[in-house]
């Protein structure tokens, strides 16, 4: 069935434009029948490759181009052809990717039947969301990265348009607007390492690239710049430091669009492209350091950040925000497996996260967890689910986290210990803030009565796939590493020359125990906080740290920031627009055009006095000759005309014989005396 | 007597009717200078053709040809003189300034 | 020694009538004077040798031209105008330019003065004839057609019409 790879984005594409175009907007309208369809055909799809790659009953990767354009031009004087294919590329992460997106994506649109019933979009909801998982699934399989950049945007525009599906509120457009340009900016550094790569290799092609790279062709500056590029990209597209700030704000959108995109799949998507180049980050080590340390650090600040949120969103946000930069930590950190086995964990036990929030505001109406509390007794399918998801995210040991951070931590520790000790600090932060969560939201009194007693479990639509993903959430962890079936399937093929010792894991195993004791500790911790009936020790710490508590609260002022970038861009826009209207338009334009008028004038002076006067002074010379010559017959005697011109021809006569002195003296004298006689002819009659 | 004796006499004729068609006051009076010099260009026609090419007459058919053409031209102007003397009573050239200006 | 005396009585002759011509206030003997010159021409063209223009000079010159001038001066002529001074302002200027014109000639006919007869003098009339009728055909119809002309123009301007009135 890998022949028909090509059509898993392209039915959900179909889909999406179907249901747009093919129904009134109704409540009750079928349409959403039509994604979940597609969705759930490219599920089965996804799985049998899934399936057929782990068993290896199919051979990866497995790659096919198609034609698309192809244009010529001169390189060093020869003809060269670029060919531009657009075409799939499935190797291990690829399949793993394909079921994560497909399965998440699925379940979203089942959970949304319920959540989003009655709303007056709830048809174009269903073909956003299509629309949504054709463009993910084609970055995911694109082997052309111009086509996977195009994916992107279009990922991005998705993630816009569903951010922004309340727009009749004045917060959600706000949020669309800040996601979609903070991404816009990591996405130029990805534009320009994609041109950079272009001009290095000369195609777009993703095993073209690795070849040209495993032959040593690349530059490790080059590859330096294109990975920083990359990394730009995925800082802006994966809520890494410093362009995070969009990820608290988006959860403006509806909870299943933020369990789909903002936490499991689009979110993912930096984290996929550094995979799916991580040939060019194995050649350049800042890169890779840089990959390391930006995840480490956004893993980091994130958590804090989390710990003070009360928005039991934007909680979960900040998680992904950490937990994605436990990601590139682990990416940088040469742990390739690890890092794509963490997404695939991540993307089941956070989105079951996210819907059992869903769940939760679907339940009380409200984000505030300060108004929440006992919920267990009146939710316990959603308290369940929020418990397996907690326990994965915690690194609970036998849940799905535990397997993949463990992974990361060892990989990390073998690269880094300082990036360890980050890491493992995060992990703490993580376990405290999201049990913090489940005692605030859960346990302990309610704080709200109004909203207690209207609490009310979910609906079969929204239950359904939280017991999926709480099976995922728990078991899919140890059923993935056992006998490193993972690490099998998805794998960084080395490039020879180089070491592939890398990915040999060889940590003290003392070290997994320490850190889950450290986690152990700190979830003591949050009970001992907030597991009582009132916080007031809490709320003494944060009285006694409230610089720090402000700190984190205004998210390190990293808003104010890009603000004041963004007025300075403003400023720096005035300033070319006076310049342009002052010095260019008054200076060059305006005083060209008076030069202009001067040296017309200047034209005109000449031309009307030097010009026209030569002309009028030889119409003159002409009159005055005219007169003078009238003169000659002035007194109408033919006699007198006929005397000048016998005087005339004599005087040229003499004139052309051949002269000799006083022949030539003489007739010249009677030639004179002859003309001064002609005037003394001329008295008065 | 040679070619140049011819010449000068030639010569001299033309200027003497020059020198009347310049000063006579009388319109035939011109016209009879005029004459002289058409007989002065005749002699010269006529003694070129005898001393330079004795064997051809084509000077003295020149010359017959001037003859000719004197004569109309004599008669036509002398029509003209009687014309004009009928209108204004007066031969006189230097009455007849109507080319004036 | 013949031709010389032959030639100078003719060339005296020739010029006395010249100068006659351009000086005496009389214009009836002016006239006269203008058919003696013409004389004097026809002698220097017997001189010559051309018997064909000696006998048309006289002919259609002194006969002809000279007659009609005389005819001509009579019917214009007063008798109070025959002492009247026939010499105009110019005189001066003129001479001068007779004068320059003259040393012009008289230089270029000095350079002839030694150029003699090369044959004697053969009978032209025969040898003109054919000229006029043979390669010079075209000049002779030609030069008739002007004597035409000149006949109906002379007649045109001497004529008085029916009425008696005379065209101007």
């Amino acid at each position: 069935m890998l022949q028909h790879v090509y059509l898993i984005p392209l039915i959900p594409l179909a889909a999406s434009i179907l249901i747009l175009l093919g129904a009134k907007e109704d409540p009750r309208s079928p349409m959403p029948f039509l994604g979940i369809a597609a969705t759930g055909w490219c599920l089965l799809q996804s799985i049998a490759i899934f399936y057929g790659a782990a068993t290896g009953a199919l051979s990866l990767p497995y790659g096919a181009d198609w034609r698309w354009f192809s244009f010529g031009a001169t390189a060093g004087g020869k003809p060269f052809l670029y060919d531009m294919p657009v075409g799939v590329l499935i190797d291990g992460s690829a399949a793993m990717m394909l079921v994560v997106v497909t399965l998440v994506s699925f379940l979203v649109q089942v959970y949304s039947l319920s959540y989003m019933r009655g709303d007056p979009r709830f048809k174009r909801y269903y073909a956003y969301l299509s629309f949504f998982t054709a463009s993910m699934l084609g970055l995911v399989v694109s082997s052309n990265l111009l086509v996977t950049f195009s994916c992107w945007e279009l990922v991005g525009f998705s993630s816009y348009m569903l951010i922004g599906f309340w727009f009749e509120r004045p917060d959600p457009p706000y949020a669309a607007k800040k996601a979609f340009i903070t991404t816009k900016l990591g996405d130029l550094g990805l534009y320009l390492a994609l041109m950079l790569i272009f001009c290095q290799v000369g195609s777009f092609q993703i095993p073209q690239i690795r070849e040209f790279v495993a032959r040593g062709f690349m530059p490790a500056a080059a590859a330096t710049a294109i990975g920083l590029g990359i990394l730009c990209g995925a800082a802006g597209k994966s809520a890494q430091f410093p362009l995070f700030i969009w990820l608290p704000d988006a959860m403006e959108g509806p909870t299943p669009v933020s369990a789909l995109i903002h936490a499991a799949t689009m979110v993912a998507a930096g984290i996929y492209l550094v995979a799916r180049c991580y040939f060019i980050f194995a050649i350049s080590p800042v890169a890779m350091e840089t990959v390391a340390w930006i995840g480490a650090i956004t893993a980091l600040l994130a958590a804090t950040m989390a710990m003070v949120s009360y928005d039991i969103k934007r909680v979960l946000a900040f998680s992904t925000v950490s937990q994605l930069g436990f990601m590139m930590c682990a990416l940088g950190s040469w742990g390739f497996s690890a890092g794509l086995f963490h997404l695939t964990t991540h993307a089941a036990f956070k989105a079951l996260l996210f819907l059992c929030a869903g769940s939760v505001i679907h339940a009380v109406h409200t984000n505030d967890m300060r108004q929440m509390g006992n919920l267990d007794k009146k939710m316990p399918i959603t308290f369940f689910a929020t418990l397996a998801g907690t326990f994965a995210i915690a690194g609970i040991p036998g849940f799905s986290g535990f397997f993949s951070k463990d992974m990361i931590l060892e990989r990390v520790f073998e690269h880094d210990p300082r990036l360890f000790a980050i890491l493992a600090f995060s992990a703490c932060l993580t376990a405290f803030y999201m049990f913090r969560l489940v005692f605030m939201t859960f346990l302990g009194q309610e704080r709200d009565m109004d909203r207690y007693l209207h609490a009310h479990e979910s609906p079969w639509p929204m239950t359904v796939p939280l017991f999926v993903l709480m099976a995922l959430a728990a078991f899919s962890g140890w059923l993935l590493d056992r006998g490193e079936f993972f690490t099998r399937l998805v794998h960084f093929e080395a490039l020879p020359g180089q070491a592939a010792a890398h990915e040999a894991a060889h940590a003290p195993a003392y070290l997994t125990w320490y850190v889950t004791a450290a986690v152990f500790f700190a979830i003591y911790l949050a009970y001992r906080l907030y597991g009582g009936s009132n916080f007031r020790e809490a709320e003494s710490i944060k009285r006694r740290c409230a610089p720090v508590f402000n700190l984190l609260e205004r998210r390190y002022y990293l808003d104010k920031f890009f603000l004041a970038l963004v007025g300075l861009g403003d400023q720096a826009a005035r300033l070319a627009f006076w310049i342009d209207s002052e010095v260019v338009d008054r200076f060059f334009v305006d005083g060209w055009g008076l030069l202009m008028l001067a040296l017309a004038r200047l034209c005109h002076l000449f031309d009307d006095n030097i010009i026209d006067r030569s002309i009028d002074g030889t119409g003159g010379l002409s009159v005055s000759l005219g007169g003078t010559l009238r003169w000659i017959v002035r007194r109408g005697l033919v006699q007198e005309y006929l005397l000048w011109s016998a005087a005339v021809m004599s005087v040229l006569t003499l004139l052309t014989l051949p002269a000799q002195r006083y022949c030539l003296g003489a007739s010249v004298g009677l030639g004179l005396l002859a003309i001064l006689t002609l005037l003394l002819v001329r008295r008065p009659r | 007597m040679s070619l140049g004796h011819y010449l000068l006499l030639g010569a001299a004729l033309f200027i003497i009717g020059l020198f009347g068609a310049l000063t006579r006051r009388n319109v035939i009076g011109i016209l009879m200078s005029i004459e002289l010099m058409f007989n002065a260009a005749n002699i010269n026609l006529a003694a070129c053709n005898s001393y330079l090419h004795p064997a051809g007459v084509a000077g003295m058919t020149l010359a017959v040809f001037v003859i000719t053409v004197a004569a109309a031209e004599v008669v036509v102007g002398l029509a003209l003189v009687l014309a004009v003397y009928r209108n204004s009573a007066t031969a006189y050239v230097e009455d007849f300034s109507l080319l004036k200006g | 020694m013949i031709e010389a005396i032959a030639f100078y009585s003719m060339a005296a002759v020739a010029l006395l009538g010249a100068l006659l011509v351009v000086s005496l206030r009389n214009t009836v003997h002016s006239s006269l004077a203008l058919g003696l010159s013409l004389a004097g021409v026809a002698g220097i063209f017997a001189n010559l040798g051309a018997d064909f223009l000696f006998a048309g000079q006289l002919l259609i010159y002194v006969g002809g031209i000279a007659i009609i001038i005389v005819f001509v001066v009579m019917l214009l002529g007063r008798t109070s105008d025959l002492h009247l001074r026939q010499v105009n302002q110019q005189w001066g200027a003129a001479l001068l330019v007779c004068a320059m014109t003259g040393v012009s000639l008289w230089r270029l006919a000095r350079g002839y003065l030694g150029v003699r007869a090369a044959a004697p003098a053969a009978p032209t009339t025969r040898a003109i004839g054919l000229l006029m009728l043979g390669d010079y055909a075209v000049p002779f119809e030609l030069v008739t057609l002007v004597l035409v002309a000149a006949l109906l123009g002379a007649i045109f301007f001497s004529r008085k019409s029916a009425d008696g009135e005379v065209p101007s």
